[in-house]
């Protein structure tokens, strides 16, 4: 069965059991930000990953925020929130069980604890979206041996991570050059600024530096000063970054399916947020051509693997 | 009051959802990105392209000290240039400079074609319609190039690409004087709002030229260029400029080209337009108007006391119309399709002895297709096919294949084949003079003159040497030019298909980095013209050398020394074979003034003993400049 047909056969179901009200002996409760795209596909991985280890489908209910409020109590042994907006829900929610917020980026998720004053426990914990630090410098050492000078553009959302990425680049030898953009400062002086003394621009989600409106000026100057991006999203390798790294949202519902199953099973859930174990590589290949570079994204994936397993 | 409520409601509501639209979230992963290196945008990789290809980046530019563009083509192998404007302003040709003027080969900037149809034709305007400064990168792309770029890429092409407005953000201004009244003077000015950049640059380049030449040599240029992001699929660049050329020709002593000032003016606007229909193709449109109008007269003593008026004034222009289409399929086949229409007109009773303009329309159809028959090999194979109103039709292929042999290392080989319509004026000339009621005319172009054409195959190898930090670009070639175009040798000029010969060679070059903040440049030309016409034989040295270092030193100085050496050839205005040689230096320091930027440079140019251009009576001495640049 197609991936599409499926996730439209599962949208059936889930609307189905949404409006129907049919809470009893439901095991797990996953609320999720939206029912599209993305989301959908974490949430067919997530229930197909369960199924097949002995959850019934029928013992899950799949809401949006808006139904989980108005659902009335719950008591289900395990809260899964698949994006932000859900992660806020049932932060807020005064609920019992414990609450697996996943899809979502580790800023968002400590805002969300911000916003809800939860605090971080095997009552409540994530598993993020966004990739470590370490990870993506492994990355860059395996594909781009020569990279010595690393470039970031700080914006607001990101700033956080400055600090741990310089002390990781100076352990790795690799000399940050970085800007930051304020909040509604143009992000240009400090593009340029950094385009000129880095040899690659690390790409770190932050919706003021990094958005559909400014890509284009972004991997333009970037492609004119020869500094490739590495990015945190397939759709910026479309767009013509060199590389990501970057995990999907099935390799993210099936990770999460494993920590529910664990929960499930009467183990608890990790009090220590996880970054995703799994992760693609995409590469541009026309990009890559045109900069005389070979880079292979399914043998770059596996190195990278091998290289974690060896740790 | 609950309408009250309900207001304060929706207030906060809209306050929630723009900071959460700023704050991060899986949205920012999972988002979709309009495509911005599309097909078109990524260039092909030096060792796949159809041809050799030498690269001038800005940092060569800047660390050159050349004032001029052509000047700065010296060291670009197989290159012979002139710095005299005695014929209308420095020209620059590859593989012989067979005369007077540059009129094998095609100059473009930023895609428009710099070729002037005037007078004899050729690219010495062209070459000088954008400032250094305002310049990203120059493509030379060495051999016969009319496959992509029509009948006047014969022997080669200059491309020249200017700098994108976001890079030139803010007020960068630099002044440049020395010795031999060189008084040179540039602002430029850059800007941006949310969806467009923008570049104003006025800038002045002035000289007294060669010694013993009438030089006073005053060049004026305005440029303006805008990019304007129109949608996530659209891209729209505008520009438009001009310049003035001033300049003092002739000599003493000759009656016929007394001393005198002429005028060039031209003007252009461009437009071109960029749309991106998805990951693997995209359109492009282009729209040009450029006009160019020569003043240049003056009294001739045809007998004692009796005076006539020479005159060599007229106007041109050239609008242009073209559309390509580049396309790929999976990662093996590249096309690229397109065509263009270009009318020329040039106007001038006194050359061409009539009052309406001769008009030239240019129809153009051409492709190129590059394709990967298995991993290591490329095969590029493309033509021209050009319709002239004036000179019938051509057909321009070539072939080319590149073959990896090695990481690092390519071997090309390729044939081509290309045809040069003569001029308007190598076909209609017709000037003359009248003393006392009796005609002495001087050109009497018959028409008689058919294309020529070139059959020239080459083959190349270029290697990367990461250890050693170094790269070398070889190009032999055998150039065979047939029914050769040239000016008869007694008065009333004509012009004739005086010859068939061979320029045959090879062309080396080797950029090493060999420490840090260290460039070397090396390249040698051996060429061979064979002919028994000595203007020929010796249109090219036999061999010519070009080193250039430069060298970061401490405290930020900046250290650059060239040297060309060229063997004995024929100067422009056909004299004896002389042999040149050069070397210049620069000395620059970086400057910091508040937030300003800048750099402080002394150039010396030619170190040593003078040496003849253009015409024996014309000599580069040792000049010396000192250049102030400041950015904010």
């Amino acid at each position: 069965m197609g991936l599409r047909l499926r996730i439209l056969l599962l949208g059936l179901w889930l609307g189905f059991f949404a409006t129907a009200g049919a809470h009893a002996a439901v095991t797990l409760v996953m609320v999720s930000s939206d029912r599209s795209g993305a989301y959908l596909e974490a949430a067919e991985a997530l229930l197909g990953e369960l199924e097949r280890t002995g959850l019934p489908r029928a013992e899950v209910l799949h809401l949006t925020p808006l139904e989980f409020s108005g659902a009335g109590p719950l008591a289900p042994k395990l809260f899964v929130a698949l994006g932000t907006q859900a992660a806020l829900t049932l932060g807020k929610a005064e609920v019992r069980a414990p609450v697996l917020s996943t899809l979502l980026p580790r800023a968002s998720f400590e805002r969300v604890l911000l916003e809800s004053g939860r605090k971080v426990s095997s009552q409540f914990s994530a598993l993020y979206l966004d990739q470590p630090l370490s990870r993506q410098l492994d990355l860059i050492e395996l594909a781009l041996p020569a990279v010595r000078r690393l470039g970031a553009l700080w914006g607001p959302e990101s700033q956080g991570q400055a600090p741990a990425l310089k002390a990781l680049a100076q352990s790795r030898g690799l000399d940050l050059v970085q800007a930051t953009v304020a909040g509604n400062e143009s992000l240009f002086p400090g593009l340029s600024q950094v385009l000129e003394h880095s040899d690659l621009l690390l790409a770190l989600a932050d919706p003021q530096i990094y958005n559909s409106g400014s890509i284009q000026n972004i991997l333009l100057a970037s492609f004119r000063a020869k500094v490739p991006m590495m990015a945190f999203s397939p759709a910026y390798v479309r767009a013509g970054a060199l590389l990501a790294l970057h995990v999907s949202p099935s390799q993210i519902g099936l990770q999460a399916a494993t920590m529910a199953r664990g929960v499930l099973q009467g183990k608890s859930l990790s009090a220590v947020p996880l970054y995703s174990q799994d992760f693609q590589v995409s590469v541009n290949g026309h990009v890559a051509r045109s900069l005389g570079l070979s880079l292979d994204a399914d043998d770059l994936r596996a190195r990278l693997w091998h290289r974690e397993g060896a740790r | 009051m609950g309408g009250l409520a309900l207001l304060g409601c929706s207030g906060l509501a809209w306050a929630q959802a723009s900071a959460t639209e700023l704050a991060l979230s899986e949205k920012d992963f999972l988002a979709d990105m309009p495509i911005v290196l599309s097909v078109s945008r990524l260039p092909q990789r030096l060792d796949e392209t159809p041809g050799a290809v030498t690269i001038i980046d800005r940092e060569m530019i800047r660390r050159s000290g050349a004032r001029d563009l052509v000047d700065l083509l010296r060291v670009v192998p197989g290159f012979q240039i002139s710095n005299s404007f005695e014929t209308g302003a420095p020209m620059a040709s590859y593989h012989g400079a067979f005369d007077e003027f540059s009129i094998r080969m095609q100059v473009l900037i930023d895609g428009r074609s710099g070729y002037s149809p005037f007078l004899f034709g050729g690219t010495a305007p062209g070459m000088q319609a954008v400032a250094l400064a305002d310049i990203e990168r120059i493509e030379v792309l060495r051999g016969s190039n009319s496959a992509a770029y029509g009948a006047r890429a014969f022997l080669g092409v200059v491309n020249i690409v200017t700098r994108h407005p976001l890079d030139t953000l803010g007020l960068k201004v630099a002044l440049t004087h020395g010795e031999n009244g060189i008084r040179d003077a540039r602002a430029s000015l850059g800007w941006r709002t949310e969806a467009a950049s923008f570049r104003l640059s006025l800038d002045r380049r002035a000289d007294d030229g060669l010694s013993g030449s009438n030089g006073h040599n005053d060049i004026q240029r305005v440029n303006f260029r805008s990019d304007l992001s129109v949608s996530a699929q659209d891209e729209i660049q505008l520009r438009a400029g001009g310049f003035t050329l001033d300049s003092g020709r002739g000599v003493d002593n000759k009656p016929d080209d007394a001393k005198h000032d002429r005028r060039h003016n031209s003007v252009y606007a461009q437009l071109d337009w960029r749309r991106n229909l998805g990951m693997d193709q995209d359109l492009a449109l282009s729209l040009s108007h450029s006009e160019e109008a020569y003043r240049d007269s003056f009294p001739l003593e045809a007998r004692p006391g009796i005076f006539v008026n020479v005159d060599y004034g007229g106007r041109a222009n050239i609008n242009t119309v073209s559309l390509q289409h580049t396309m790929r399929h999976g990662s093996n086949v590249r096309l690229v399709l397109g065509g263009e229409f270009s009318r020329e007109q040039v106007k001038s009773k006194p050359i061409y002895d009539r009052d309406d303009p001769l008009a030239n329309d240019f129809t153009r159809f051409f492709g190129n297709l590059e394709w990967r028959p298995a991993r290591d090999w490329i095969l590029n194979a493309g033509a021209m096919a050009e319709k002239s109103s004036v000179n019938g039709s051509s057909i321009a292929p070539r072939v080319m294949l590149n073959w990896h042999f090695k990481e690092g290392h390519t071997l090309r080989y390729g044939v081509s084949k290309a045809y040069r319509p003569p001029s308007a004026f190598e076909q209609f000339a017709d000037i003359f003079y009248s003393v006392n009621a009796v005609l002495f005319p001087v050109v009497r172009s018959l028409g008689n003159a058919r294309p020529e054409s070139v059959l020239a195959h080459e083959m190349g190898y270029l290697g990367e040497f990461p250890a050693a930090r170094a790269s070398l670009d070889v190009r032999a070639f055998h150039e065979q030019i047939n029914r050769f175009v040239r000016r008869t040798t007694v008065r009333p000029y004509d012009f004739i298909n005086a010859e068939d010969f061979v320029i045959s060679g090879l062309e080396y070059e080797v950029k090493w980095r060999p420490w840090q903040g260290g460039r070397i440049m090396f390249n040698q030309t051996y060429t061979e013209i064979d002919s028994t016409n000595n203007l020929t034989k010796y249109a090219a040295p036999k061999r010519a050398s070009a080193l250039t270092f430069s060298q970061k030193l401490p405290a930020g100085l900046d250290l650059s020394l060239m040297h060309v050496h060229n063997g004995k050839m024929t100067l422009r205005r056909a004299a004896p074979e002389v042999a040149m040689s050069r070397t210049d230096l620069r000395l620059a320091m970086p400057l910091r003034l508040g937030r300003n930027r800048g750099e402080v440079a002394l150039v010396v140019q030619n170190l040593g003993s003078a040496y003849a251009d253009f015409s024996p009576r014309f000599k580069f001495e040792r000049q010396a400049f000192v250049t102030l640049r400041m950015e904010n």
